[in-house]
């Protein structure tokens, strides 16, 4: 029905405006951003919208590169995202596994402390985790991060988890049970290959949420050396604060690994949001 | 099989660290909210009175709980609206353009907060920002603002930058709902001779209703919660104008010192939060059981 709408070329201009508009909107910002990242500084003071860098000064990249100390702060974000979401994967997938394969007593009270993770705001831990975490000296350390992120992933990743383990046959576990396997046996040889989509989409939820993650690792970390990747930009405002172009490069920089991950892995993220938003 | 010592073992290590570092310091914050201690030296326990000044003086406590619904109203009627609408475009193209279009409206969403409110920073700026440029460059000369600076604009700016940023997550989950819809369910509506517009309220909507309360639900939790965007942009300024209550306990804490205080706000923040949740839950799947 509505293709025949479609046939009606004024409603289809119609139509392809309003696409092209909303892409320009999300989009333009940031072709913006590259662009004049490729500027000498003062350049963004024309009158021009916009103006192509004429020669494209790419030095800029190697300031942000050298002065924003990326590689510091790109590798500290690389270790801790990268335990992190190992041990979220981990983790989550075999709590979902006793949640929804075996039948306990706490069961349900440990389901609801699960579910409560995904209703309590992370920003109501950071007064009292600020205090907490410094009795046991973790404050300023990458496992004071490490702890928390692990723990404000597991509601929706063992939700996923749930439901990717209940799509899944019983019959297989069964009689390897029958046959007397152990259950790490089985966790490992029958149920974790048939569940590896579900755990490539629980580690690039988890890996977009850590990766990003800024309110936490700035509360909780506090020197240089420690930060991860988000406070290079914070940091070059703060030192070359009119060195517009190198901060605009320096912020290019630190988008484009989630977009790559974002163009590798777009099908499994939004298996990931299909899964989530059906639960409800 | 299903021996105590299995289920001990599989259940530990998530539950531990969830108990660690959500309940555990949730339980803690109850005590400290009852204290005026400053975060360093000796405490005091004052009881409520913390509670009885956040709710009877503290005019930036609830300037911060409105502030969080004019997003939200913004996000639902909005956001949630326009995607909603293009999710229903994005259906009916050809997969590759659909995917081509789904992947551009996507990337600022993949983005951390801290590039995207740089970006609006600077775009929003009024000395070289591309926004006044825009608006200069077609006339519109005299609407340019000092966006994030100016209290008429300030909340507004702050709104659309938040707005702007989940927009493409509100977009696949509508995009990814549509796409269980039935398409006997369009086809039998057909018959009924209703116009289009019709059709689609009278079937695809109640149909996704599950969908859109989950993103309502989302999109509450993510409201109230706002910190980063402001923090990076106004720092709750001109004047408290674009406060949350995040950052709000934040500042109180951090910046004035006031720890037992801020927890206080924390603990109800978190009451807010789970009272919201759950009568949002019970409204809006009561709502659909009607249908």
């Amino acid at each position: 029905m509505i293709s025949r709408r479609l046939k009606n070329s004024a409603s289809q201009i119609a139509l392809f405006l309003f696409l092209g508009l909303i892409a320009l909107a999300q989009l333009f910002p940031l072709i913006w951003l590259f662009n004049y990242s490729l500027h000498k500084s003062g350049n963004l003071f024309g009158k021009a919208i916009m103006e192509l860098p004429s020669p494209p000064q790419w030095v800029n990249y190697a300031k942000a590169w050298t002065n924003g100390r990326i590689v510091q702060y790109f590798s500290n974000s690389v270790f801790v995202v990268g335990i992190s979401i190992s041990l979220i994967m981990i983790f989550s997938f075999m709590l979902a596994y006793a949640c929804s394969r075996m039948k306990w007593k706490w069961r349900s009270s440990v389901f609801t402390i699960v579910l409560l993770g995904m209703v309590i705001p992370i920003h109501t831990t950071l007064l009292p985790n600020f205090i907490w975490f410094k009795q046991f000296g973790l404050i300023n350390t990458h496992l004071g991060i490490i702890i928390p992120y692990i723990a404000f992933n597991m509601a929706f990743s063992v939700l996923m988890f749930i439901g990717f383990l209940q799509s899944l046959p019983y019959e297989m576990e069964e009689s390897a049970y029958m046959e007397g396997a152990g259950l790490r046996m089985i966790l490992l040889k029958i149920i974790a290959p048939m569940a590896k989509s579900g755990f490539v989409t629980v580690g690039i939820m988890a890996f977009l949420n850590c990766w990003n993650e800024f309110i936490m690792a700035n509360t909780f970390l506090a020197t240089e050396s420690k930060r991860t990747l988000p406070f290079a930009i914070i940091r070059f405002e703060g030192q070359y604060s009119s060195d517009y172009a190198v901060q605009f490069a320096c912020m290019i920089i630190v988008a484009i690994i989630p977009i790559m991950i974002y163009f590798i892995f777009s099908k499994r993220i939004i298996a990931g949001v299909t899964a989530g938003s059906v639960k409800g | 099989m299903n021996s105590k010592k299995t289920i001990f073992v599989l259940v530990l290590p998530g539950l531990a660290v969830m108990v660690f570092a959500i309940l555990a310091p949730i339980l803690l914050s109850v005590y400290y909210s009852m204290t005026n201690w400053s975060g360093f030296g000796a405490k005091t326990f004052v009881g409520l009175a913390n509670y009885k000044e956040v709710i009877l003086q503290d005019k930036t406590f609830w300037r911060s709980l409105y502030n969080a619904l004019i997003l939200l109203g913004v996000t639902i009627f909005i956001q949630n609206v326009l995607a909603f609408l293009l999710a229903s475009v994005l259906i009916k193209l050809s997969e590759k353009l659909s995917l081509l279009l789904r992947t551009i409206y996507f990337i600022p969403a993949i983005l951390t907060v801290v590039v995207i409110s740089k970006l609006w920073v600077n775009i929003m700026n009024p000395n070289y920002g591309l926004l006044n440029k825009v608006l200069n460059s077609t006339g519109l000369g005299s609407l340019a603002h000092s966006w994030l600076s100016e209290p008429k604009t300030a909340l507004g700016a702050v709104i659309f930058i938040t707005v702007w940023h989940g927009f493409g997550w509100a977009l696949l989950f509508y995009y990814s709902g549509l796409t269980t819809v039935p398409k006997e369910l369009e086809e039998a509506a057909l018959v009924d001779g209703a116009g289009p517009v019709m059709r689609y309220m009278k079937v695809v909507i109640p149909y996704m209703m599950p969908v859109i309360s989950a993103v309502i639900i989302i999109d509450i939790i993510a409201c109230l919660k706002q910190m980063e965007v402001v923090m990076l942009t106004t720092s709750g300024g001109p004047g408290n104008m674009t406060q949350f209550v995040a950052y709000h306990l934040y500042e109180q804490a951090f910046k004035y010192s006031r720890y037992g205080y801020g927890n206080a706000i924390s603990i109800l923040f978190v009451i807010i939060a789970l009272t919201i949740t759950l009568l949002a839950k019970k409204f809006l799947s009561g709502d659909n059981g009607n249908d």
